[in-house]
C-alpha cells in the first residue's frame, strides 16, 4: 500500500475577483522511503498541493478529491485528528528559512514545541531530544545554540534547524517546499546531502517540491511536473530525463545551464504561467508553445501513458513520432553543443 | 462691590426697607417658625462650588461673596444680624459685644465693651486685642488687602495713614500701630477722624471680626488658609483645590444656631454633574446656584419658593449694568449714551439669563435702599426710533469696542445680542471678548479701550453711598485697579456726592433719590438692566433655606440637613 | 540584556536634561516678568521684588538653570507655588495619584476590552462581530470625553444609580478631614464613570491597532511552521500570533501613557477629579506659574520614564532587539 495516494485532487479559492482554481485534479502516489519530486514554475499549483495535503490552508479554500495517508482518508478530517497526524507523521518545511521561525523564542522552546505536542514526555527529555536532532542536523555546539533565537542563526543553519523540527519526531513522510531556493549554492549542496542522509537513517519518504530540475535530478526518485494547477508529465527520475514526452518538460530540461555546453544564452520558455482565474481553454500550456496547433486550444489533453514505458504519463494532443522526431533533434542539438565543449 | 459673584455685606442700623426687598419677589422659604434647636442640630451639610473655589477664606482679604459665605458662617462680630429671613433679619444686634456702642456726640469716638467668656476655637479668649487685630490686617501694607482702602478706612481712622502709608501702600508706613484704635482688657475703642454715618454697620462686615492677635501678615494672594476662628464654625480644613471643611465650634455659645455639625465644601465641581448630584440628594447645593439652562426645568419640577420647597429664587442687592466708557471714542458723547438706554433691551438681557434671573431696571439705586425712588425713565424692551431720534449722528457714525468674557457662554451671548442691537441702531462694532480669564483686569486699567462692556455691581454695605459715591467718584482713579471703571469725573457731580454723604436721615434719602436721577439724566454713564435674582436648587435634605442679601448668599449656618 | 537597559538609562537622564533645558528656557527666559508672573495676578511691586529674589532671577542664566536642576535633582523640589503657598511638589503629590488612578486604571480597562475584541476581530474579519467593533470604534474616536462623561454620569449615576455621580476618593483609607471617602471599594466605585470616559477613546484606537497586527502576524510564514508542527488555533494564537503582534502595541502603549497625562483633563473636569490636568489649567488661568512649570516637568519626567520601561519592555520581548540596539 503506498504511503500517500492522492487522487483527482482539487483545490479552489473564494476570492472577490472570482474563483482560483490553484489544482484542478492532481493524483499521484508515494511510497514509504521513497522520494517524489514535484517540479512547476510559481503558481503551478505545487505547493498548494501539499497545504491541501497537510490541511494548512485558509478557510476560504474548497477541496475535493481523496487524500489517504497509510490507508486513512485525511482529506476532510477533524482539524484534531488532522493535527495529531501534522507534525508527528507528517513534516514539512518550508521556502524561507529567515520569516519560517518565530523571531521571539528560543530554538530550544520551539523544538521542544514540536515534540510537547505530540509525545507525553517532561521538558528534560523534549530538550535531550532537540539537542540530539539539532547535533543529527549538523549544528556544531547543539548544546549551547540551543539557547539561541533564530537571528543569531545564518540562512543555511536555520533551514537545518527547520528540517530538525520537521523531523524530531520521526515522521514518514517530509515535504519539503522549495527548501534550498533561498540559499546558496554551496549551502544548498550541504542540505540536499543532509536531507538524503537523513532519508536513508530514518526511512522516510521526501516530497520535494522545487522549480530545479538539478535538485530534483539528484534526489529524487519519481517525479511529476505541475503546469497550470495539473499533473502534465509523470515518470521515473531516470526515464524523465532520459526521454521527455512533453513540451513544457522539453523547455525545462532546455533551460538547464550545463558546463558541458557552450551556449552564449539558456534556453527560455517564453511568456508568463496562466492565471488560474482565467485559465486559457483547451491546453494550459498552449499560448507558450512553439508545437501547439488548432486542437491544442480547444481540448484538454488527458493524461496517458509514453509509448514505451506504461508508468510514464504525460499530457499532450502531439502524436508519438512527432514528439519522438522533436526530442531526437533536441538531444542531438545537446550533444552537438557538448561536443564542441570538448 | 464688584460684581464676580454676588455679595453683599450688611445693613444700615437704622434697618431701612430691606423689607420691601424681602417681601416682594421672595426671599426664600420657611424659617418663621420656632425650630427646637436641639432635635434639628447635626448633620453634615454637603455643599460643591462649581463656580470655582475660594480665592482666599483670610478675613481681612476676603472680597468675594463665596468667600464671605463661609466667613458669615465662621466670623463672630461686634455686632451682628440675625439668621432670619424677613425683617426680624434686618436688625442689627449684638453678638460679642455687651450692647449697642457708645457713640460720643459728634460721632467721632465709638466704643464697645466685649462679653465676658468669649473663646477661639482653639479655646483661647477672645479680648478687644482681636478685633484691633482685624483693622491692622486691614490696612497693613504688609498684607495683600487692596480692598480695604477703597472704601477709605485708612483715612476714616485716625493714625489710619500712617499705619498704611498714604497713596494705597506707595507711600511709607511710620507707626506700628493704628493709633486710633486702641484695645484694653475687653473695651475697644475706635477714634475717626471725622463723622461716619454707616460706620456700625460697616463693623459688621466680616474684614472687621475677631482674629487671633498674633495672626499674621501675609503677602500671599491667598492669604491665610486655616486659622481659629470665634464664630460658630471654625475652619478645619481647607483645599483650595479639594475640600473646605468647616467644623461647630464648641466655644461659641452666641444667638446662631450652627444647626450642621459640619460643613463639607467640595471646590472646582463640575457643574453638570453638580446638579445631578444635588436633584439624587447626594449633595445639598451649589454655591454658584443654578445655571440659566437648568432654571426653567427646576422651576417646573419643584416650584419656586413653595414651602420646603427645592427650587429658591431670591433677590440680590446686586446689580447688572452695561458700563460705558465715558472718556474715549464714541462713548465719550451724552446723546449716545442715553440713546443707548433707549436701544439695548433690557428684557432680552435677561432672558439670556434664563428664567427668573431678574428684574429690569434703569437706574443705578436699587429697591430697598435709602432715597431709592422708582424712575422709569427708560423702556424695558428696545424703542430704535426714540434712540436713533436721540442719539441722532453721534449714533450713526459711532464705532463701538464691545468687550466681554468670551470664556462664558451666557455673556456671550449677551455681546452678541448687543451687537444685533446697536448695529440695528446704525453702529459699527467691534467685538473683543476676553479669553484668558482675566476680564475685570483690563477694565480696570486706565486707558482701556472698552467702549461698551457688561458689567454689576453688589453692595459691600447697604447704603447708598456704596452705590454711588464708591463708583462715581472719578477722584478715586488711578493706573489700575480702578472701581469707577467708567472713567467718570466729573467735578460738580463730585461735589453733589460729597455733600450727600455728609447728610443723614430724611435728607440723605432725599438727596441720593436727586443724584440717582441726574446721573440717568444728566450723565448717563452707563446702561443698567437688571437687579439680579439668585437661584438656588437644594437636596431634599435641606431645611430652614435662608438667603442673606448682607452678602448674597444662602445662609450656611442656618441650614438644616436631614 | 543589563547593557541595554544601561544605554537606555543613559538616554534616559540626556532626554531628562535636555526636557528640563526646554521648560526653563520656556519658562524663565523668555517671558518678560517671569517673577511678575508666578507672584500671581495682583501682586504688588513690593511682592513680585520679594519674589524675584526668591526665584534668583538676579543672578546670571547658567547659575539660574543650575539651582534650577539642582533642587530638582538634590532637593526634589520643583519649585513653590506662592499662590497657593504650597510648594509644587506637595500639589502634584496631591494631584499625581488621581491622574495615575485614572490613567493606569484606564489603561488595564482600554486593553482588557481591545485586546480581546481586537483579537476576535482579527479573527473573523467581515464578521458581524467585527462590524459592530469598527463602528464602536468609531464612536469612540469621534466622541469627545466631556460629551461622553456627562451621557455616562447622566445615564448610569443618575438615572440608574449604579455609580457614583463624580468625585474621587483616594485608595489609601484615611480619616482625616477634608477626606470625606476613601479607601479601595469606595476608589473603585467612584472610578469606573471616569474609565470608561477616559479609555473609550484609546480602546477604540487599541482595538484597530490590534485587529491589524494580528491579521498581519496571522499571515507570517512562521505562523504556518507553527501549524504544520501540529499546533491547535488556540496554542497558535496564544504562543506565537499574540507575542509577536503585542510588540507595536506596547511601543504605542508607552507614548500614550505619557500623552494619557494631558488628556485626562476633560475626564477631570467632567467627574470633578482633582488631578493633574485640572490643576495645570487652574494654574494656568492664575498665571500660576511655578505650578505650570512643574507640572510640564513633572509630565516631562512621567514620558521619559514611561518611554524607558517601554524600550525594555520591549527589548524583553524581542529579543532581536537587544542584540542589536
Amino acid at each position: 500500500m503506498p504511503l500517500i495516494e492522492v487522487t483527482d485532487l482539487q483545490t479552489r479559492f473564494r476570492t472577490d475577483d472570482g474563483i482560483v482554481k490553484a489544482v484542478s485534479g492532481v493524483s499521484f502516489s508515494l511510497e514509504r522511503g521513497e522520494t517524489l519530486g514535484v517540479v512547476g514554475e510559481s503558481g503551478s499549483g505545487k505547493s498548494v498541493t501539499f497545504l491541501t495535503v497537510m490541511g494548512l490552508l485558509e478557510k476560504t479554500a474548497e477541496t475535493s478529491g481523496s487524500v489517504r495517508f497509510d490507508g486513512e482518508e485525511i482529506l476532510g478530517l477533524s482539524m484534531a485528528r488532522l493535527r495529531r497526524i501534522r507534525g508527528q507523521r507528517m513534516g514539512m518545511i518550508f521556502q524561507d528559512p529567515m520569516t519560517s521561525l518565530n523571531p521571539v523564542k528560543k530554538i530550544g522552546w520551539q523544538l521542544e514545541e514540536a515534540v510537547l505536542l505530540h509525545n507525553d514526555v517532561n521538558r528534560k527529555e523534549a530538550r535531550r531530544r532537540s539537542v540530539a536532532i539539532l547535533e543529527e542536523v549538523e549544528i556544531p555546539r547543539a548544546d549551547t545554540r540551543i539557547d539561541d533565537y533564530p537571528h543569531q542563526f545564518s540562512g543555511g543553519m536555520r533551514q537545518r534547524v527547520m528540517i530538525a523540527m520537521a523531523l524530531i519526531n520521526n515522521p514518514e513522510i517530509l515535504i519539503a517546499d522549495e527548501p534550498t531556493t533561498a540559499l546558496d549554492v554551496t549551502t544548498q549542496a550541504q542540505i540536499l546531502r543532509l536531507m538524503g542522509r537523513l532519508q536513508q537513517e530514518h526511512e522516510m519518504a521526501i516530497v520535494m517540491i522545487t522549480h530545479d530540475l538539478g535538485v530534483v535530478a539528484e534526489l529524487a526518485d519519481e517525479v511529476i511536473v505541475m503546469y497550470g494547477g495539473r499533473v502534465v508529465e509523470q515518470a521515473n527520475v531516470d526515464n524523465l530525463f532520459a526521454k521527455a514526452e512533453m513540451p513544457y518538460t522539453w523547455g525545462l530540461l532546455g533551460s538547464l545551464p550545463r558546463l558541458n555546453l557552450e551556449t552564449t544564452r539558456l534556453e527560455q520558455i517564453p511568456g508568463q504561467p496562466p492565471s488560474l482565474l482565467h485559465p486559457p481553454t483547451g491546453c494550459a500550456f498552449n499560448p507558450r508553445c512553439a508545437y501547439a496547433f488548432d486542437r491544442c486550444r480547444e481540448e484538454l489533453p488527458e493524461l496517458r501513458p509514453a509509448a514505451q514505458e506504461h508508468a510514464h504519463l504525460f499530457r499532450c494532443h502531439l502524436g508519438d513520432e512527432e514528439r519522438a522526431r522533436i526530442w531526437a533533434e533536441k538531444k542531438a542539438a545537446f550533444a552537438a553543443a557538448a561536443g564542441s565543449a570538448a | 462691590m464688584r460684581r464676580k459673584h454676588l455679595l453683599s455685606l450688611f445693613m444700615l442700623s437704622m434697618g431701612v426697607a430691606l423689607l420691601v426687598v424681602a417681601t416682594t419677589v421672595g426671599v426664600a422659604s420657611s424659617a418663621t417658625h420656632k425650630v427646637n434647636a436641639a432635635a434639628a442640630k447635626g448633620g453634615i451639610l454637603k455643599v460643591n462650588q462649581s463656580a470655582g473655589t475660594f480665592d482666599t477664606l483670610d478675613p481681612q482679604l476676603a472680597y468675594v461673596t463665596n468667600d464671605w459665605n463661609v466667613l458669615d458662617a465662621t466670623q463672630l462680630m461686634l455686632l451682628n444680624y440675625p439668621d432670619k429671613s424677613g425683617s426680624a433679619g434686618n436688625v442689627i444686634v449684638p453678638e460679642a459685644a455687651k450692647s449697642y456702642p457708645t457713640i460720643s456726640k459728634n460721632g467721632k469716638t465709638y466704643t464697645y465693651h466685649l462679653k465676658k467668656g468669649l473663646r477661639f476655637s482653639d479655646g483661647s479668649k477672645v479680648t478687644a486685642a482681636a478685633f484691633k487685630r482685624a483693622f491692622e490686617r486691614i490696612l497693613s501694607p504688609k498684607m495683600f488687602a487692596q480692598y480695604g482702602i477703597y472704601d477709605g478706612l485708612d483715612t476714616d481712622l485716625v493714625g489710619g495713614q500712617a499705619f498704611a502709608g498714604t497713596g494705597a501702600f506707595t507711600g511709607k508706613p511710620t507707626t506700628k500701630h493704628i493709633s486710633g484704635v486702641k484695645a484694653k482688657g475687653r473695651t475697644l475703642k475706635i477714634h475717626l477722624t471725622k463723622r461716619v454715618p454707616y460706620f456700625t454697620s460697616l463693623l459688621a462686615m466680616q474684614w472687621f471680626g475677631a482674629i487671633k492677635p498674633n495672626m499674621k501678615y501675609t503677602n500671599s494672594k491667598s492669604g491665610i488658609l486655616k486659622y481659629p476662628s470665634a464664630g460658630p464654625y471654625y475652619i478645619a480644613a481647607n483645599n483650595l483645590n479639594g475640600y473646605t471643611v468647616l467644623k461647630r465650634n464648641k466655644h461659641y455659645h452666641g444667638f446662631r444656631p450652627a444647626f450642621a455639625k459640619e460643613i463639607l465644601i467640595h471646590n472646582l465641581t463640575n457643574p453638570d454633574t453638580s446638579m445631578l448630584q444635588i436633584e439624587k440628594n447626594q449633595v445639598d447645593f451649589d454655591m454658584g446656584g443654578v445655571p440659566a439652562t437648568y432654571a426653567g426645568k427646576f422651576a417646573k419640577q419643584y416650584g419656586v419658593n413653595k414651602k420646603n420647597g427645592r427650587f429658591h429664587v431670591g433677590v440680590t442687592t446686586c446689580i447688572d449694568w452695561i458700563a460705558l466708557n465715558v472718556s474715549r471714542g464714541s462713548t465719550q458723547n451724552t446723546k449716545l449714551r442715553t440713546a443707548l438706554n433707549y436701544g439695548l433691551g433690557r428684557n432680552q438681557l435677561i432672558n439670556i439669563l434664563g428664567p427668573f434671573a431678574g428684574s429690569p431696571a434703569d437706574q443705578v439705586l436699587i429697591p430697598g435702599l435709602s432715597g431709592y425712588h422708582k424712575l422709569s425713565l427708560y423702556p424695558n424692551n428696545p424703542n430704535v426710533s426714540k434712540a436713533k431720534s436721540v442719539g441722532g449722528s453721534a449714533l450713526s457714525g459711532a464705532n463701538l469696542d464691545l468687550y466681554y468674557n468670551g470664556l462664558s457662554q451666557t455673556r456671550t451671548h449677551q455681546a452678541e445680542l448687543m451687537q444685533s442691537e446697536l448695529t440695528q441702531l446704525g453702529a459699527q462694532v467691534t467685538m473683543d471678548p476676553e479669553s484668558t480669564g482675566d476680564y475685570y483686569g483690563p477694565l480696570e486699567t486706565k486707558g482701556t479701550k472698552y467702549n461698551v462692556a457688561r458689567a454689576g455691581w453688589c453692595a459691600d454695605y447697604f447704603d447708598p453711598f456704596d452705590y454711588v459715591n464708591v463708583n462715581f467718584d472719578g477722584r478715586s482713579i488711578q493706573p489700575t485697579g480702578n472701581v469707577d471703571y467708567f472713567y467718570f469725573n466729573n467735578a460738580a457731580f463730585n461735589a453733589k456726592m460729597d455733600k450727600a454723604a455728609a447728610k443723614s436721615g430724611k435728607a440723605r434719602a432725599t438727596a441720593y433719590a436727586a443724584l440717582d436721577k441726574t446721573l440717568m439724566t444728566k450723565y448717563v454713564p452707563l446702561v443698567p438692566y437688571t437687579v439680579d435674582n439668585a437661584r438656588y436648587v437644594t437636596s431634599n435634605k435641606v431645611h430652614n433655606w435662608i438667603y442673606s442679601i448682607y452678602f448674597n448668599g444662602p445662609d450656611l449656618n442656618a441650614m438644616k440637613v436631614g | 540584556m543589563t547593557a541595554f537597559v544601561i544605554r537606555r538609562l543613559f538616554w534616559a537622564i540626556f532626554l531628562f536634561l535636555v526636557a528640563t533645558i526646554a521648560a526653563y528656557v520656556l519658562f524663565f527666559i523668555i517671558p518678560t516678568n517671569p517673577a511678575a508672573l508666578a507672584a500671581g495676578k495682583a501682586a504688588t511691586p513690593v511682592v513680585v521684588k520679594h519674589i524675584s529674589h526668591v526665584m534668583h532671577l538676579d543672578l546670571p542664566i547658567y547659575q539660574q538653570y543650575w539651582l534650577f536642576l539642582w533642587n530638582m535633582v538634590r532637593h526634589g523640589s520643583l519649585g513653590y507655588s506662592f499662590v497657593n503657598q504650597l510648594p509644587v511638589r506637595g500639589l502634584i503629590r496631591q494631584d499625581a495619584p488621581v491622574t495615575m488612578s485614572l490613567v493606569f486604571g484606564g489603561a488595564v480597562f482600554w486593553l482588557a476590552l481591545s485586546i480581546p475584541v481586537g483579537i476576535i476581530s482579527a479573527l473573523r474579519p467581515r464578521s458581524i462581530l467585527d462590524r459592530s467593533a469598527m463602528i464602536f470604534v468609531l464612536i469612540g474616536i469621534s466622541a469627545h470625553p466631556v460629551w461622553i462623561g456627562l451621557i455616562l454620569a447622566y445615564l448610569i449615576g443618575y438615572r440608574l444609580g449604579l455609580t457614583p455621580i463624580s468625585n474621587y476618593c483616594p485608595l489609601v483609607p484615611s480619616h482625616s478631614i477634608g477626606v470625606p471617602c476613601s479607601g479601595p471599594l469606595q476608589w473603585f466605585e467612584h472610578m469606573i464613570l471616569p474609565w470608561m470616559t477616559f479609555m473609550l477613546l484609546f480602546a477604540a484606537l487599541y482595538v484597530r491597532l490590534i485587529r491589524a497586527t494580528v491579521i498581519e502576524t496571522m499571515s507570517e510564514d512562521f505562523v504556518r511552521t507553527a501549524r504544520a508542527k501540529g499546533a491547535s488555533s488556540g496554542r497558535v494564537l496564544v504562543q506565537h500570533v499574540l507575542r509577536n503582534s503585542m510588540l507595536p502595541v506596547v511601543t504605542i502603549l508607552g507614548m500614550d501613557l505619557g500623552l494619557a497625562l494631558g488628556g485626562a483633563v476633560f475626564t477631570e473636569t467632567v467627574f470633578s477629579l482633582h488631578g493633574l490636568g485640572q490643576q495645570l489649567i487652574t494654574a494656568a488661568t492664575s498665571d500660576d506659574l511655578p505650578v505650570v512649570t512643574g507640572i510640564l516637568v513633572f509630565a516631562c519626567i512621567a514620558v521619559i520614564v514611561f518611554n524607558f520601561i517601554v524600550d525594555v519592555a520591549y527589548a524583553w520581548l524581542d529579543p532581536r532587539i537587544r542584540l542589536t540596539t
